[in-house]
């Protein structure tokens, strides 16, 4: 019985932390519409604020507490909500989306570079070495505060939301804008407090969640993440319904540390909050459609068959050039990019074709690998690489091809991080590795690094020209149409749940087939290799790149792969693709097309200027 | 063809449709007028199934379509267009209607060859100049006979077209109204919700009346005019 309760108090304490970072959370997305990814980024940087003031300073730490909680994270989340989240009101899902994703991974940029992970940083709890004995059971006064903190935002958020002026102008902003502002609020006032009020709370989750573990930026950012799961628990709106669902999943995590088989509590309880945030997004009742609904988007023109054809054939040429004049080292970059240009090329599918996010697209790569590393390669191994992915994809659409924007995102966040947990922890081992064998093919050696290299450049050119077909096709013309307009689509007999089951499972499929690619050229994959946050990287580089093209994804991959030479270049700089990245997406999330939409604008321009000059001459003569 | 029966529809307190009633007979044109927010919209709505009534059936071919998905009742032969425009904004003329014409062929039977059909009909709505256009370079009128185009590619049996009319210049409004008779002589039934009231008192055989929610007056074109409660509606005088 002790035990039990000692247990349900240290839950408890995880609990209460969820449900401040869940609360700020609802604060946030309830007045100003805008899910914040980057939630679980401003804690663990406020955590580390924490440190560096009390700790690295010297600051008294009640003084460094205050400074963290009530000036510096406010006032960071009022400078983002007016640099970054004003100018996107109104904008579709997928826009807010890639915004605070981009804020997400800044931070984690920062905070690598910041607080470099060589040196350990511990805070000491608060009050460390006092305790009290509730009937013959000892609390510390760190959990304690916890709680009695925790007990007071709750109910201090209660009664400023039904008794003061401001928040009930605030429910009032969410219920209706411009009838709020008609009635003398300013919603983006009112909108930057509901910011600074959620980093606030976002600061106080991170603070009081440090002293509990050794400070670490991915870990105590995924911590915080845990507390989403909460957060839908109240299905982002309702506060009480957001703390009770915190508490449980505090208390059943900590319930089964104590009571389950040790691989439960390695592989599986770690991912208890993000199976449950699964849950609940599952049981959200389907959207309804809408007309009146459109994107607004204008995607780049398809290139000809005989155009992309002959542009794939001058690629692979010049991959085969190339690849004579290049070190080894490079040589391995460019198939880094090449292949994971590919495994992109799933996105542009899913993203860009089919209009639906994605944070799981290394999951499934990571799965086609598994399968060619398990299967031993070959013909057999290529053919898991793809059916295994495909199914996994399957499955995971069947339960999320209902939800759409930011419901299928967390969806699809919460399926990777359980994965990274619970499959690829468990299959490939903590820091263990599974060898990936090469495709053998008939006549060709793809054991020479060259070869695959060029290897790799065919079957990323074939992709893109496939792609391309498919676009063009009817398939293709559904996809697009429907993300156009939903309702419309379904008004002409298109069944939008099978459409997009379909683009699902070819988008893992080719996801899968790109992780087995992947896997060959290292020779073998580690579980660190499919990590949430990569995929995080990968969607935004992608939109950087442009998701409606293959030369965006091309692009992005090829990005993505210099970065570890750029590393080398400038070590102080941390984890650099997430540092570049991040600021890549706030500079230019803002255009929708990326790089390859802006190449595509171009070539349609030139076209148009060569159509005229032909014209011209024409009428000359 | 199609029976609405005592559909209700509530949006919060506001009650959007109080229990309306309505026949469109087989190859029929049957016309549904009222002034701004009446309903005629979620009427609409209702009918493909993009809006769930509160109470009430709506029946094609004399089988419960209440509970079945849009998508579903397409494939039963409903069609429509927007009242805000639906158009897929990233493809060409020709493509909108190609998709329709795909999507058809993917669950119908023998059916034409899906670009030739698309041709055909953008040639009979009068945009065979514009089809290589995107739509995104139309200008509205035209992007509502795209949608004219699009719906028919799915080869309705009931049409429901949803202000097709506004944005026209007179003579494409004239050619429109010919269109739509033409249809009806085909064998099919629409139900046309129009401001221009001239054209619907010149093609529609019936006339329903929808004021806040409810169905004032039914009946042909002659009837409905000299209807005082339509003349209130529309006027704004006392119906007594």
């Amino acid at each position: 019985m002790t035990t039990f309760l000692a247990l349900s108090i240290t839950g408890l304490v995880v609990g209460c932390i969820y449900a401040l970072t869940a609360c700020g959370l609802v604060v946030t997305y309830t007045t100003s519409g805008v899910f914040n990814f980057a939630h679980g980024a401003i804690g663990m940087v406020a955590a580390f604020t924490y440190w560096q003031l009390s700790v690295g300073w010297g600051w008294p730490a009640p003084l460094a507490f205050l400074a963290v909680l009530l000036v510096l994270a406010p006032l960071f989340g009022a400078v983002v909500e007016r640099v970054l989240i004003r100018p996107l009101y109104g904008a579709p899902i997928g826009v807010t989306l890639v915004a605070t994703l981009g804020l997400l991974v800044t931070l984690l940029g920062v905070g690598f570079l910041v607080w470099p992970p060589d040196t350990t940083r511990v805070l000491p709890k608060f009050f460390e070495g006092h305790t009290i004995t509730v009937f013959s059971l000892v609390v510390d006064y760190n959990q304690l505060l916890v709680i009695v903190t925790s007990v007071a935002v709750a109910v201090g958020l209660r009664l400023f939301f039904s008794r003061t002026r401001l928040g009930i102008a605030m429910r009032a902003v969410v219920d209706d804008p411009e009838l709020a502002a008609l009635a003398g609020t300013k919603p983006e006032r009112v909108s930057q407090l509901s910011w600074a009020m959620g980093a606030s709370l976002a600061a106080l989750a991170g603070v009081l969640l440090a002293p509990l573990q050794t400070l670490n930026v991915t870990e105590l950012t995924l911590l915080v993440i845990n507390g989403y799961a909460a957060a839908m628990a109240g299905r982002l709106r309702n506060l009480p319904a957001t703390v009770a669902g915190a508490l449980v999943i505090g208390v059943s995590s900590s319930l089964v540390l104590g009571y389950a088989g040790p691989q439960v509590v390695n592989y599986v309880r770690p991912a208890i909050p993000m199976i449950l945030l699964f849950i609940a997004v599952l049981f959200l009742k389907q959207e309804r459609l809408r007309a009146g609904s459109l994107a607004g988007l204008r995607m780049p023109r398809t290139t000809g068959l005989r155009q992309s054809v002959g542009v794939g054939v001058v690629f692979v040429v010049v991959a085969g050039v190339v690849s004579g004049q290049l070190s080894p080292a490079h040589l391995a970059i460019g198939s880094q990019g090449l292949v994971l240009a590919f495994v992109m090329l799933s996105l542009v599918l899913l993203s860009g074709y089919g209009g639906q996010v994605s944070l799981c697209q290394l999951t499934f790569a990571g799965l086609g690998a598994y399968a060619m590393g398990k299967t031993g390669g070959g013909a057999l191994g290529l053919l898991a690489a793809i059916a295994l992915p495909a199914a996994a994809g399957a499955l995971v659409a069947l339960t999320v091809v209902r939800l759409r924007g930011l419901f299928l995102a967390l969806a699809t966040l919460a399926f990777a991080q359980a994965m990274d947990q619970i499959f690829f922890n468990n299959a490939l081992g903590y820091g263990g590795t599974l060898a990936i064998p090469r495709p053998r093919l008939p006549f060709v050696d793809t054991a020479d690094d060259q070869v695959y290299f060029v290897l790799l450049a065919v079957v990323l050119a074939v992709g893109s020209v496939g792609l391309l077909v498919l676009r063009r096709r009817a398939f293709g013309r559904r996809l697009i149409a429907l993300n156009d307009s939903p309702a419309a689509s379904a008004t002409m007999g298109v069944s939008p749940v099978r459409t997009r089951l379909v683009v699902f499972t070819l988008s893992s499929a080719v996801a899968g087939l790109g992780g087995a690619l992947l896997g060959g050229l290292h020779g073998s994959v580690s579980p660190n290799d499919f990590l949430l946050l990569n995929s995080c990287v990968l969607l935004l580089l992608a939109t950087l790149g442009g998701l409606y093209t293959p030369t965006g994804a091309f692009l992005a991959a090829m990005s993505y792969a210099l970065f570890p030479e750029l590393q080398k270049l400038v070590p102080e700089l941390g984890q650099v693709q997430f540092l570049l990245t991040g600021l890549g997406v706030l500079a230019l999330g803002r255009n929708r097309y990326g790089v390859g939409g802006q190449l595509a604008d171009a070539g349609e321009k030139l076209r148009a200027l060569r159509l005229q000059r032909v014209g011209v001459a024409r009428a000359a003569g | 063809m199609l029976r609405v029966d005592d559909v209700e529809v509530r949006f919060g307190g506001v009650q959007a449709l109080k229990g309306v009633s309505l026949e469109v007979p087989d190859a029929a044109l049957v016309g549904l007028i009222g002034p701004n927010g009446a309903g005629k919209t979620t009427l609409f709505n209702v009918i493909t199934g993009l809006e769930k009534p509160s109470r009430g059936r709506v029946l094609m071919a004399d089988q419960d379509v209440t509970s079945l998905p849009p998508h579903q009742r397409a494939r039963r032969g409903l069609g429509r267009t927007f009242q805000r425009i639906e158009v897929f904004s990233s493809l060409t003329v020709h493509e909108n209607v190609l998709a329709a014409a795909e999507a058809r062929r993917s669950w119908g039977k023998d059916e034409p060859e899906p670009a030739r059909s698309a041709s055909e009909l953008l040639e009979r709505v009068g945009l065979r100049d514009v089809e290589h256009e995107r739509v995104d370079k139309l200008p509205t009128g035209l992007l509502r006979l795209v949608e004219v185009a699009r719906a028919l590619a799915s080869r309705p049996r009931l049409l429901l077209l949803d202000e097709p009319g506004s944005g026209l210049s007179t003579h494409e409004s004239e050619a429109l109204g010919d269109l739509l008779v033409d249809l009806v002589r085909d064998g099919r039934s629409i139900l046309l919700v129009e401001h221009d009231v001239e054209l619907v008192m010149r093609v529609c055989q019936q006339i329903h009346v929808l004021d806040f929610g409810s169905i004032i007056a039914t009946g042909t074109p002659d009837e409905v005019q000299r209807d005082p409660a339509v003349q209130a509606a529309y006027l704004g005088t006392s119906a007594a």
